[in-house]
C-alpha cells in the first residue's frame, strides 16, 4: 500500500516535470533579466504561432523609482533602447513600436522617454513553414537614468509552439500598449515655418477640450527642445507654436509624434510632412558689391533726408565763409569732417555688432525704441534750434557741441558736426541703405565694417567734394546778413523733428512722462538763453550763469523716463497689427497680404504712408482684391517683427511685403508713390 | 557725443542667449585649469583650439576613452599644432565632478593629451556655447571662429554601446583635417549624443 502510494507520487512528479518541460511555465524561466536598477521581461500575446501570423511580442522594463528610460529620439541627451533579435531562418522582427514618449525635464534640458517603466513592443512575423518549437531571443541594450545614467545590457529568450494563436494573461496587456503607439494624424494638419517660430495647425473635431498638447520632434535640429510649446485654439482648429533649434540642421520635414490631452486622455499621433517651403526663410540677400554701391548711394541720398538737412545746410554756410580763406584749410576740414562722419559710423556699427553678436535683436533704427534716447534726441533738437536762433558763441569752455557758428574755425568743431550729423541722421533710413544694412549686420566681420564706410563715405562726399572745390558756391551771395537769417530759418526743421520725436515718445510711455522730457526741454532753452545773454559779461556772472545752465541741464536729464511703459494707454492694439502666428494662418488660407513693417519714429515710413499708403485708391484696391493688411510697428522693441525682417535680409524699416496667395513675396521699394503702389498691387494675385 | 552715445547703447544690452553659431566667432571664455592657471579662449589665437565637454563617469565619455577614440583624436590635434581644452562643466556634488588632482590623474590614466583641464563649476561657459551633453565638442580656428559643433563621431543613437568606435565617421577629425588643408569645414554641425551636462540646478 505504502510502495503504491510512494509510486503515485511519482508518477504524480513526473506529470509535473512532463508538464514543465513541454508547457510555457517553463518556457519563460529564461525570459527575464534583473541587473539591480532595472528588469526586464520579454512578453508575448501568444505562446503559440501558426504560418505566416504576426506575433506581438513586448519588452517591460521596470525601473527603480524615479529612473526612467528614453524614447526613440531622447531629446538634448541620453540614448533609446537596443533590440537585436536572433530569430529561426524565415521570421522577422519589426523595427520597435514605441509607445507615445513623456517629458523628462533635465534643467536647462529636455530629454524625451519614459519614467518607472516602459513596454516596448516588437511584431514577429512568420514563415508559411518552420520547424517546432521556436526559439526567439533578443539582445537588449538601454539606459536606466536618474541624474547619472548606467548602461545596462541583458539577453532574454522564449520558446514558442507551433499551433493557433491563443491568448494568455499578457495579451490584453500587450493590446493596450499597442494602442497607445502613435497613428497617423487622422485629421488635417499643415505646418509653416515664419522666422525662429514653427507653427504646427491642426484640426481636431468632436474635441474642444484640448487641454495640453506638445510635439516631440524625431530628429535633431528643427525644433527647441527645452522650449514651451505654446497652444492655441480657434474653435476645432488648434495652432501649436514651436521654437527653432539653437542650432539648426537643414531639415525638409517635421516628422514625430503630437500628444493630445483630450478630455483628460492623452492620445498620441505620428505626423510626418514636409515643411512649406516658400515660407521656409526666404533669407533675401544682395551681394557685397551691390552692398557697398548700395550703402554708398543711400549714404548720399540721406543727406537730403529731413532729419539732417538742417545740420548739413548751416555746415554749408560755413563753408561758405571758409571758402574765402586758404583753399588748403578748406580741404583740411572738409576731410576732418568725414572723419568726424567715418569715426561715428564705425563706432555705432562696432556697436550693433557687438550687440547683435550678444543675441539682441536690433538694428538701424533700434536706438530709437529706447525712449530714453528719443527724449535726449528731442533736447538736443531743441538746443540745437536754440542755438541757430542765437548768438550764442559756444566756445571751448563748453565742449565742442558740434559747433555751428561762423567764425567758429576749430577742426575739432568740424569733426564734431560730422558725429552730429550723424547721430542726427539716425531716425531716417534712406532708400538704398535698407538692404546694405541688413547685408552689413546679418553677416558681421569685415564686410560690415566695408557696408559701413562706404555709407559714410557716401555721406560725407558732397562736402569733401565742395572742400575740394570751393569754386562751386560761388554762385551762392557772399557771406553775411542772409547767412544770419538762414541759420535762423533751419531753426524751424530741428523744433518741428523735436515735436516728431515728442509724438513718437508718446506712444512709447506715458503722457506724464513725455510732459516732463517737455518741461526738460523749456529748461535746456532757457539755460542755452541764459548762455547767450550772459556771454559778454563779467566773468563771475558768466561762471554763475553757466552753473546754473548746467545745473538746469542735468535736472532735465533726470527727468527722462527710462524704460518704455507697457501699460501706456497709448499702446496700440490694432486689429491688423503683425503677428508671425496671424501671417501664417493667413498665408495658410492662401490669402494675399500686405505687409507693412513701419515705426513711429521712421520718418520715411510715415511718408511713405502718407503718400501712398493710406490713400484711398490704394486703400479701395486693397479691398477689391482681398488683401489683408497688417502692419508690423516697431516703434517699440519686438524680438518676433526683428527676427521676421532679418528673414528678409533686413534690419531696419521701412519694409513692404506684398505676398501674392502662394509663392514668396514680392519686396516693395521703400519709397513709395501711390501710383508705384498701385502698379503693385493690381498685378498681384 | 560718442561717449554718451556708447553709453546709450549699452544700455540695451541684456545677454540672454545661450548657443553658439557656426561660422561666427565664438564667445570668449576664462577658466580655472587643472594646475590653477588661469586659460583665456582668446590667448590662442592663431591656433585652431577644440573643446571637448567631460564628465568621466558618463558611459558615453567612458567608452570614447575605453576604446582610445578620444586619445586618437587628441593625438591628431597635438600633431597639428592644435590646442586641446578639455572643460567640466559638472557642479560640485554632481556626477563629473572633480578636484584638479583626480582630473590629472584621469588624464594620466587614461593617456590622454588635452592641453589644459578646466573647470566650469558654474556651467557658465556650457550654457554660454549650449553644450548639452558629455561628449560635446566644438572646433574653432585659428581666427576664433567656431567650424564644428556637435558630437566627436557618427556613432551616435540607438546601438551605441554595441559600436566599434574606430570605425566611425569621426567628425573632429575631418574637421581638424580640412581647416588644416585650408578648406572648408564639410560637417559644421551634428547631433550631439552622450550624458546630459551635470549644470548646477
Amino acid at each position: 500500500m505504502k510502495k503504491l502510494y510512494t509510486n503515485r507520487l511519482n508518477l504524480r512528479l513526473a506529470l509535473v516535470l512532463f508538464l514543465i518541460c513541454f508547457f510555457p511555465l517553463s518556457t519563460l524561466s529564461n525570459s527575464y533579466f534583473n541587473t539591480g536598477q532595472s528588469s526586464v521581461t520579454l512578453l508575448t500575446e501568444s505562446n503559440q504561432i501558426g504560418g505566416e501570423e504576426t506575433l506581438l511580442v513586448g519588452l517591460e522594463f521596470k525601473l527603480s523609482p524615479g529612473w526612467h528610460t528614453y524614447w526613440e529620439n531622447p531629446g538634448d541627451s541620453g540614448e533609446g533602447a537596443s533590440i537585436k533579435w536572433n530569430l529561426p531562418s524565415g521570421f522577422k522582427a519589426s523595427t520597435i513600436l514605441w509607445p507615445g514618449p513623456e517629458r523628462i525635464p533635465v534643467e536647462p534640458l529636455m530629454t524625451y522617454g519614459y519614467e518607472d517603466k516602459a513596454l516596448l513592443l516588437t511584431e514577429i512575423k512568420s514563415p508559411k513553414e518552420f520547424s517546432n518549437p521556436v526559439k526567439i531571443s533578443a539582445k537588449i541594450n538601454w539606459l536606466t537614468c536618474k541624474d547619472i545614467c548606467i548602461p545596462q545590457e541583458g539577453q532574454v529568450d522564449m520558446t514558442l509552439i507551433k499551433g493557433p494563436k491563443v491568448a494568455n494573461q499578457f495579451t490584453s496587456k500587450l493590446k493596450e500598449i499597442a494602442s497607445t503607439v502613435p497613428k497617423n494624424f487622422p485629421s488635417p494638419y499643415r505646418v509653416s515655418v515664419i522666422n525662429e517660430k514653427i507653427f504646427l495647425q491642426f484640426e481636431k473635431e468632436g474635441s474642444r477640450n484640448i487641454s495640453e498638447a506638445y510635439f516631440f520632434p524625431s530628429e535633431y535640429g528643427l525644433i527647441n527642445y527645452a522650449a514651451d510649446q505654446k497652444l492655441e485654439k480657434n474653435d476645432n482648429s488648434f495652432s501649436l507654436e514651436l521654437s527653432s533649434a539653437e542650432v539648426q540642421l537643414k531639415t525638409n520635414t517635421l516628422k514625430g509624434v503630437l500628444k493630445l490631452k483630450v478630455d483628460g486622455i492623452k492620445e498620441f499621433y505620428a505626423l510626418d510632412l514636409p515643411l512649406e517651403k516658400n515660407t521656409n526663410n526666404p533669407l533675401i540677400s544682395i551681394s557685397l558689391l551691390t552692398g557697398i554701391i548700395f550703402a554708398f548711394l543711400g549714404g548720399i541720398i540721406l543727406n537730403a533726408m529731413p532729419c539732417v538737412f538742417p545740420i548739413l545746410s548751416i555746415k554749408i554756410l560755413s563753408f561758405i565763409e571758409q571758402s574765402q580763406g586758404s583753399k588748403e584749410k578748406l580741404f583740411h576740414h572738409g576731410l576732418v569732417f568725414s572723419a568726424g562722419v567715418l569715426t561715428t559710423f564705425l563706432t555705432v556699427s562696432a556697436l550693433l555688432i557687438f550687440l547683435r553678436a550678444s543675441g539682441e535683436a536690433i538694428g538701424w533704427g533700434y536706438q530709437l525704441q529706447s525712449p530714453w534716447v528719443v527724449s535726449l534726441l528731442i533736447y538736443l533738437f531743441v538746443g540745437i534750434g536754440i542755438v541757430f536762433m542765437g548768438n550764442i558763441v559756444l566756445g571751448s569752455s563748453f565742449g565742442n557741441f558740434g559747433t555751428l557758428v561762423q567764425n567758429q574755425k576749430d577742426l575739432a568743431s568740424s569733426f564734431f558736426t560730422g558725429v552730429l550729423a550723424v547721430i542726427v541722421a539716425s531716425p531716417c533710413t534712406a532708400p538704398f541703405m535698407g538692404p546694405a544694412l541688413g547685408l552689413a549686420l546679418l553677416q558681421p566681420g569685415l564686410q560690415s565694417i566695408v557696408i559701413f564706410l562706404a555709407l559714410g563715405i557716401g555721406f560725407s562726399l558732397p562736402y569733401l567734394i565742395l572742400s575740394i572745390y570751393p569754386q562751386l558756391l560761388s554762385k551762392l551771395p557772399k557771406p553775411g546778413e542772409w547767412m544770419q537769417t538762414l541759420k535762423q530759418i533751419m531753426a524751424f526743421p530741428m523744433w518741428a523733428s523735436a515735436l516728431w520725436l515728442a509724438w513718437v515718445l508718446s506712444s512709447q510711455v506715458d503722457m506724464q512722462s513725455v510732459f516732463a522730457v517737455l518741461l526738460g526741454a523749456l529748461l535746456i532753452a532757457l539755460g542755452l538763453w541764459l548762455l547767450e545773454k550772459t556771454q559778454n559779461s563779467a566773468s563771475i556772472l558768466r561762471r554763475l550763469t553757466l552753473i546754473f545752465s548746467l545745473g538746469l541741464m542735468i535736472f532735465s536729464i533726470w527727468l527722462l523716463p527710462i524704460t518704455s511703459d507697457n501699460n501706456s494707454p497709448n499702446l496700440k492694439n490694432e486689429e491688423n497689427a503683425f503677428s508671425a502666428q496671424k501671417l501664417s494662418s493667413l498665408r495658410s488660407e492662401q490669402r494675399m497680404v500686405f505687409l507693412n513693417f513701419t515705426a513711429d519714429w521712421c520718418i520715411t515710413c510715415k511718408v511713405n504712408e502718407a503718400i501712398a499708403l493710406d490713400r484711398d485708391k490704394v486703400k479701395k484696391v486693397l479691398d477689391e482684391k482681398n488683401i489683408i493688411y497688417l502692419k508690423a510697428d516697431w516703434t517699440r522693441k519686438d524680438p518676433e517683427i526683428a527676427s521676421m525682417l532679418a528673414s528678409y535680409g533686413r534690419t531696419g524699416v521701412p519694409l513692404y511685403l506684398l505676398f501674392p496667395s502662394q509663392g514668396d513675396p514680392i519686396i516693395l521699394p521703400e519709397l513709395l508713390t501711390e501710383d508705384l503702389l498701385l502698379d503693385f498691387l493690381e498685378e498681384i494675385n | 557725443m560718442k561717449y554718451l552715445l556708447s553709453l546709450l547703447v549699452l544700455l540695451f544690452i541684456n545677454i540672454t542667449t545661450a548657443s553658439v553659431t557656426t561660422d561666427l566667432s565664438a564667445p570668449r571664455f576664462e577658466l580655472l585649469d587643472s594646475y590653477g592657471e588661469s586659460v583665456s579662449l582668446s590667448s590662442f589665437k592663431g591656433n585652431t583650439v577644440v573643446l571637448e565637454w567631460t564628465n568621466h563617469d558618463c558611459p558615453f565619455v567612458a567608452k570614447h576613452y575605453k576604446t582610445g577614440n578620444m586619445q586618437s583624436t587628441q593625438q591628431l590635434a597635438n600633431e597639428q599644432g592644435v590646442v586641446w581644452l578639455t572643460i567640466i562643466s559638472s557642479a560640485p556634488g554632481t556626477q563629473g565632478f572633480v578636484l584638479p588632482a583626480k582630473a590629472n590623474q584621469l588624464t594620466s590614466s587614461r593617456s590622454a593629451k588635452p592641453n589644459h583641464v578646466l573647470f566650469d563649476p558654474e556651467g557658465g561657459v556650457g550654457k554660454m556655447y549650449g553644450a548639452k551633453t558629455t561628449p560635446h565638442m566644438y572646433v574653432i580656428d585659428d581666427q576664433g571662429v567656431l567650424r564644428y559643433q556637435g558630437a566627436i563621431d557618427d556613432a551616435g543613437g540607438i546601438g551605441f554601446m554595441n559600436k566599434n568606435l574606430l570605425e566611425a565617421n569621426n567628425y573632429v577629425k575631418n574637421a581638424l583635417t580640412e581647416i588644416q588643408g585650408g578648406q572648408a569645414v564639410s560637417t559644421r554641425v551634428s547631433k550631439p549624443y552622450g550624458c546630459s551636462v551635470k549644470y548646477k540646478s
